[in-house]
Order: C-alpha cells, then structure tokens, then sequence
C-alpha cells in the first residue's frame, strides 16, 4: 500500500551523481532551488526541464523510481496548477463561461507553479535522496555547518539526529502498512465517508504508530549506548568527506548548467 | 585464572520517571560467575528479570547494590562505563530497533567510530566483521532492505567490529524463524571457538539453552538453578516450576523414563548417544503396558473456506509471492500453516479477509445458510471481514484505545452493532481471550505484553468470527505462555471457532494443528496430518521443512528398536511427548 512511495528513499545505481562528495551535492542543490525560485518564464522553464531530465540521466536513475517519486505529489501539484488558473484575472481572456476565466498570465502562472513544485522535488530526489545516504546527507550538513560549534551550537547531535529519522522511514512505512492492514481486517475503511470519518480514521492508525516509535526510540537510545556512542568528539568516519577531481568536475558541470539557465532566463525571459 | 564476568550479590529496581518511585525489586541479592571463554545461557519466564541482569553487565543500568565485574574491570565512573561496553557487546531482541546506519557497511562502522579506530583500521575492521557474519555482498545494501536474520547477523558483524570479550545476546533470536535461528546461533559458537569470545544468552528457548555449556535459572530476581545443561534438565519438576520445560527429545526420554518409574539422572542425559541409550533401555523396563493414546480423528466436516487457484505478484509479473495456491478450509478444525520467513504465507493469509484481494484465482466462503461470498465482490467484503478475523504477529503494538474497553469495541463501532450489544459482546470477548473484568477499563498502555497481546486478540473475536486467523500466535512469549496462548485457541475451536494458524515451530503446529499446509517460495509443497507430513527426515527435506525435534529423535529411538527387535511394530508418531513414550513402550512390550 505505502512501500511504493520513494520520497526520501536511497536508490543505488552506482552513478557519477552517487560517488560525488555530498557537501557539492548540497551547495548544488541550493544553487538549484535558488535557480527553480529565480526562473519566471517559460524559455527558461524549458532549459530547466532539459536540465533536469540530464540529471536524471546522470543519476541513471530508472523511469519507474522517478515515477514513484513524483507520484505523491501529484495531487498537490494538480491543486496548485487549478488554483492558480482560476484565481488569476489580469492578462487576455483565452476563455470564460459565466463565472469562469481563464487568461493567458493565469495560464502561464499555473503551469509555471505547478512545474516549479515538481522540479522542487525531482531536485531534491537526485541530487539528495535518491543518490546519497542519508548519513552522508547528514555528514555533509554537520561538516558545512561546523563553524557554527564555535557559537555552541550542537551541529553533530543535529545531523545525527535527522540521519537516524530518515533511516527510520522505510521501517515506520511498513509498520503504517501492517497497523492499516490490520484495522482494515477490524471494518476500518480509509477511503469512504465524510472527511472528518477519513481523518479520524487515521487518527487509530497514528496512535499506535506514536507508541511504537517511542518504544523504538528508547531501545534505538539504549543499542547506541551499548555501542559507545558518546557524542561527536571522539569518533572516526568509515567513509570520510574527500574532496575528488571528479566532485570538481561535477560540480563545475552544473554550475555551468545553472549559469545557463539564469543565462535563459535573463536574455530571453520577459 | 582471569575472571570473566561476574555479580556479586546485586539488587535492582527499576524507577518510575515521573516520581522518582521504585518498582518492585527486578534483581533481589543475585549472585552468578561467567567464566571467560565460556558459552553460558540464562534462562527464565518473562519477567524474572533475566534482560535486567544482562543490561547491567553491560553498564546500560546502575546496579542498587552489589558489584559487578567484567573482566576485570569494576563500573565505577563514566570511563570505565565504556571500557566494560567496549569489550561487551550486546545483541537486542528487536532486529529493527537496534540498527543505527541507513547503510549495511555504515552500521557496521558505527561502533569503532565510536571508539575513534583511525582509517585504514576502520576499513579492515568493518570488512573482516562482515566477511565473517557472511554480509560482505549486501555492505552497500539499504539495512532496512534484509531480512529479519540478516539484520541480527548485521548486529552481530557490528558488534565484531567492536572485537568485543564478551558476547551477550538478549533473546536475539525471538523473532528469527527456525532456519535463520540455526544459523544466528552457528554464527556465535563459530565465534565462541574460534575467536574465545565469551558467550552470555538471555533465552527462554529451551534447546537453544540445550547448546550451551552452563544454565542459569532465574526466578523472580534470583538464581534458583546452576549446572550444564544435563544437570539442569535432570530436574524437569524444578525447571517447570520456574515455568520453563524440557527440551522436547529429553521430554520424550523424560516420558519413559517415567513409565519405567524411574527418575532422569544427568548421565542418563550426557549426550544424544546416552539419552538414546536411556530411552531404549527405560521402554523395555516399563512396569505397565501404558493405555494406546488417543488421538481424535476428525469427522468428515463441510468446507468453509476455499482458496481456488491463486496467483499473487507485488510487481507485476515479474515475480510470484503466491502461484497457484488451493486450500480448503473445514469448518471446526485447526489448520496450520508453514514456510520460512517470506515464503508468502503473510500474503496468504491477507487475502483470506479480503485485506489483499485476489489478482488471479478466488478465495470463497461458505456461509450458514448455503450463501456464497467471495473476496472478489466488493459487497462481500464487509461480510467477509466479520466472519474471517484476522489477528497480525504482534497486535499488541496496534492497540490505541483509551481503555481496553473502548480498543475491544472498536470492529463493533465500525460494524455498526446496536449499542446495547456491546458491553456484553466486549466483556465476553475479554474472557475468551484470556483478560480478566478488571483489566477492560484499564489503558492499553499500562498491560503486560501478553495481557495485551490478549487485548488484541479480543478485539477481533468480538465480532465473533467464524475463521480465526491467528499469524504466529506465541511469537516472543515463554513456555508457560505459549503453552496458555495454545490452550485459549484450543478452547475456541471447541467452542466452534475454525483456527487457521501460521507457525514457524514445527514443534508446535505438529501438535496443535488437525492438518498442515506447507508453502514454500509460494507455491503449495504438501498438506496433511503431522505424521504423513514428517513421516521421516526425507519427506519432511522434501517439504523443505525442518522436522519437530520430538518426531527427529523418536525416529532416532525407533531405528534403534528395529535393529534390536527385528519384527517390532512400531506406530506412526504421536506430536505430544507423553503419548510418544506410550506408543514406543507399548511396542517394546509387545515385540518382546
């Protein structure tokens, strides 16, 4: 039911995208999110579209991944791209009918947000969850973050903290399934009745998930106890950051594309 | 000699966090010596405080008083907390709970990061524990994405690549199948022998605790028994008493021995050879030709629920979690099913309810009255759900309710049964299950686990189901628990209930179940009583199962027979030790 969701879910196939140092991974994906903000037209939303599918590519990510990613988001996707061609009234009429309008401006807007969105999170896919661990996420954080220790802020115990959250996901997933599973065989029913029934509905499903993560927490408290974790002082790392030639490269490659793409957006945009 | 680890009488209770308040006494002036290099186990009922003692040899608690020492090292302040952790390495019941790194060869390192270990140490420390433990392939594997006895063996190559003293395993192998026990448990003594790592397992699995070299016995907080194993199984009336029992071949010699009048010496018992020699020897001085146990065959019944040729895949084709399964369903009897872990039987049972439905093939049920539902129509569904109950392995992390009460009467609510009916359909639900009137208004929450494994259950015959459907009922309870788990589902079938349920001790679906379905890798390999099914050692391997340790060692005593008393007639084997000891001596008596 729910193990097909990909959000946040590491995908190994060995890439480029993979092996790069994870703090490039991160400096790029803010470029990025600041160049899917900056783009506001549709030249530029062109190259942006060509520039995701190449990291794709580059990620070798497979089609039905990529599929599973965006799926969730859909929904929303759709929400926004309505409301804003409804909501929209300046620009030329392209069609109306009594209280309906649709204009050019409102048309663009809304494919222009709704495509924002689903870069948003291809972006985040590729260049973080789908091609880097979540510890490695986390590294890359507390190490770009570090000279935030000198002002005492606890910049390991945070990154260790999101790692072990995101580690917990898939696990949390499939207990959602086997506790919906479950109540489905005690007559619950999530997909009829009013929306407040819905909503109740899983609030059953998410008291026992809450207990159950908590028992987690105090056992998962207790195992790094056992395994001498002390804080971040003294401990090594398996897989230290280093920077490569290839991390370079990488990353000059999509620097260059995140140039063009303001290029675009710039000389040919509005 | 170097001292291993030891306790000198230590106390223990734990607090309540809010007030500071203790609860009763978990340890009580308890005293045990490990030595170094050994393989010891420590065995007792939930509760008795046996995962309280391992915690605190660990440091993981502080003991109330007395004094501990691990190799050497007394716990005395924070530094030697992790010189004791470091060399003690400890292995958690809950595969999942204990796996910190999202990367199998990132939890690995977990632990010798830890301790600062520099590259390239590191690197051959993480590679040396996962050769070792057999992960090397998957150490770039998601962890979440192995399976339950990979994940333990994942615990294990962590704690190697701490190169730990000791090694405590507290219940780690609860929640593995049989295959994935075996080989967990070869994987520690192979560390054992070769790398003289001392073992300490916390178990209430009798013929686990049969490998060992030394038992401790823990009652209550305190050690009530010390020996080897033989010395400790020489007293089946003691170990039961402290709600344990015997292994099951020693059972069976047990059972003789007792038709012969005699009582289990720990030579009797020494090894596989001398409880063969005991068994033989004490058929032959029986001093009564015991009663022909009696076994009730089951009457010609009208089928319930039948599943007709079906197919199930999660990804479309490409691989089959079920391939044309049939299987009837016949009202009033206990069906078991069994496979290894992933085998589809989770599969199969969802879509006995209509939870998972059917993409090819159908599962019908009989109604009363002539009536025919299937899970196929989406109008059946509701029916369906209400008289097929559905009970997951472990319901008790699914309870949610403010009051037992409230959790018990939940299916009603979502059925829509007048309100009237309820507190009297609830209370009497609770009884069934085990639970007493008390404990209805109590929160979930404030239970014991198997008072709300019990909770659980009720909920789900509260809408008195005509199929029970029971996934691993006694998974993780103690003997005394799983024995009562097994007396409530027998007292339901008596009571009309038709039980399904799915089982990975051969043991006990031998002796429970009326009839056996066996699936492996999806697909029906054979179904029949007990006895055809583990007729021997070749057609149970066939079925790719592992046979009941009781039927393995009567085959043992019955070659014996055969070539002591060449025309013997020996019967087909009983699933419960008392009538097997019977049915061999009645035939000893008989040949001679």
């Amino acid at each position: 039911m729910l193990n097909n969701i990909s959000l946040g879910r590491y995908v190994d196939t060995g890439s480029v995208l993979h092996r790069t140092d994870p703090r490039i991974k991160v400096i790029l994906y803010i470029v990025y999110l600041i160049c899917i903000f900056a783009v506001d037209s549709l030249q530029a939303l062109i190259a942006l579209s060509i520039l995701t599918v190449v990291q794709l590519v580059v990620a070798r990510m497979p089609l039905n991944v990529t599929w599973s990613t965006v799926k969730p988001i859909l929904p929303l996707t759709l929400f926004i791209f309505i409301l804003n061609l409804f909501t929209i009234k300046t620009g030329n009429t392209l069609f109306s009918w009594r209280f309906i309008l649709i204009t050019d401006v409102g048309l663009t807007r809304a494919i222009l947000m709704s495509l924002r969105l689903l870069f948003l999170i291809l972006s985040t896919s590729v260049l973080l969850t789908l091609t880097t661990t979540p510890l490695k996420i986390a590294d890359a954080l507390e190490s770009l973050l570090s000279p935030l220790k000198a002002i005492h802020v606890p910049v390991h115990e945070a990154s260790m903290m999101m790692s072990i959250a995101l580690r917990f996901i898939p696990t949390l997933i499939e207990e959602t399934d086997k506790i919906m599973r479950a109540q489905e065989s005690r007559g619950a029913d999530y997909d009829t009745g009013s929306f407040i029934n819905r909503v109740k509905g899983y609030v059953t499903v998410l008291i026992p998930l809450f207990v159950s993560s908590f028992k987690r927490a105090e056992d998962l408290a207790v195992a790094m106890d056992a395994r001498c974790y002390r804080g971040g002082n003294m401990r090594t790392k398996l897989n230290p950051l280093r920077i490569t030639g290839s991390d370079i490269l990488v990353f000059i490659a999509f620097l260059m594309g995140a140039a063009l793409l303001i290029l675009t957006e710039v000389l040919l945009g509005g | 000699m170097a001292s291993g680890i030891s306790v000198k009488h230590i106390c223990f209770a734990y607090k309540n966090d809010d007030t500071g308040e203790a609860f009763p006494k978990a340890l009580d002036d308890i005293s045990l010596d490990v030595d170094i290099g050994s393989y010891c186990a420590v065995l007792g009922p939930n509760g008795s405080g046996k995962s309280t003692l391992a915690k605190l040899i660990d440091v993981l608690e502080l003991p109330d008083e007395g004094e501990i020492c691990v190799l050497g090292i007394t716990a005395s302040d924070e530094e030697s907390y992790y010189d004791i952790r470091q060399r003690c390495a400890y292995v958690f019941q809950n595969p999942d709970n204990q796996i910190v790194g999202t990367i199998v060869e990132e939890d690995v390192a977990f632990g010798p990061e830890n301790l600062g270990i520099q590259l390239p140490e590191l690197r051959e420390r993480v590679d040396e524990a996962l050769r070792y433990v057999g992960l090397y392939d998957l150490r770039k594997r998601e962890a979440a994405s192995l399976s339950g006895g990979q994940k333990q063996k994942l615990a294990i190559a962590g704690a190697l690549a701490m190169r730990p003293k000791v090694l405590i395993l507290d219940e780690s192998t609860a929640m593995l199948d049989p295959v994935s026990r075996d080989e967990f448990l070869d994987l520690v003594e192979k560390m054992n022998r070769e790398k003289g790592i001392t073992v300490l397992t916390i178990t209430h699995d009798m013929n686990e605790a049969a490998r060992c070299e030394r038992i401790f016995v823990i009652e209550k907080g305190k050690v009530t028994m010390t020996g080897t194993p033989p010395e400790i199984f020489s007293h089946p009336d003691k170990l039961n008493m402290a709600g344990l029992e015997l292994p099951q071949d020693i059972s069976l010699v047990n059972e003789i021995s007792k038709l012969a009048d005699k009582t289990l010496t720990e030579e009797d018992i020494r090894d596989e050879e001398a409880r063969l020699n005991t068994a033989v020897r004490y058929a032959r001085l029986a001093t009564s030709r015991p009663e022909e146990p009696q076994v009730v065959i089951p009457e010609a019944r009208r089928k319930l629920l039948e599943v007709s040729d079906l197919s199930y895949s999660y990804d479309n084709g490409r691989t089959y979690a079920l391939e044309h399964i049939n299987l009837s369903v016949y009202e009033g009897e206990i069906l078991a099913i069994v496979g290894k872990s992933g085998c589809g039987k989770t599969t199969l049972i969802s879509h006995l309810n209509g939870i998972v439905r059917p993409q090819q093939g159908q599962v019908v049920l009989y109604g009363k009255d002539g009536e025919v539902l299937s899970t196929s129509r989406k109008k059946d569904l509701a029916r369906i759900r209400q008289s097929v109950g559905l009970v997951f392995q472990y319901p008790e992390y699914q309870l949610f309710e403010e009051t037992v009460e409230k959790d018990i009467a939940y299916g009603l609510i979502k059925l829509q049964t007048p309100e009237e009916n309820r507190p009297a359909r609830v209370k009497a639900a609770a009884i069934i299950a085990g639970l007493t009137e008390d404990v209805l208004t109590k929160s979930p929450f404030e239970l014991s686990g198997g008072q709300k494994r019990r909770a659980a259950l009720a909920g789900v015959l509260v809408m008195k189901p005509s199929v029970l459907v029971l996934d691993e009922p006694a998974a993780g309870l103690d003997p005394i628990g799983r024995i009562e788990m097994f007396m409530t589902i027998l007292a339901l079938r008596d009571a009309g209930t038709t039980v399904i349920i799915v089982s990975h001790n051969m043991d006990e679906a031998a002796r429970y179940a009326d009839r056996i379905f066996c699936i492996k890798d999806g697909r029906e390999v054979g179904t029949g009583t007990a006895s055809e099914l583990f007729k021997d050692e070749e057609t149970a391997g066939a079925l790719g199962l592992s046979m009941p340790i009781l039927y393995d060692f009567s085959a043992k005593i019955k070659t014996r027979l055969k070539k002591e008393y060449p025309g013997i007639k020996l019967m087909p084997p009983y699933p419960v030790p008392s009538q097997e000891a019977a049915s061999i001596v009645r035939s000893v008596l008989d040949a001679e």
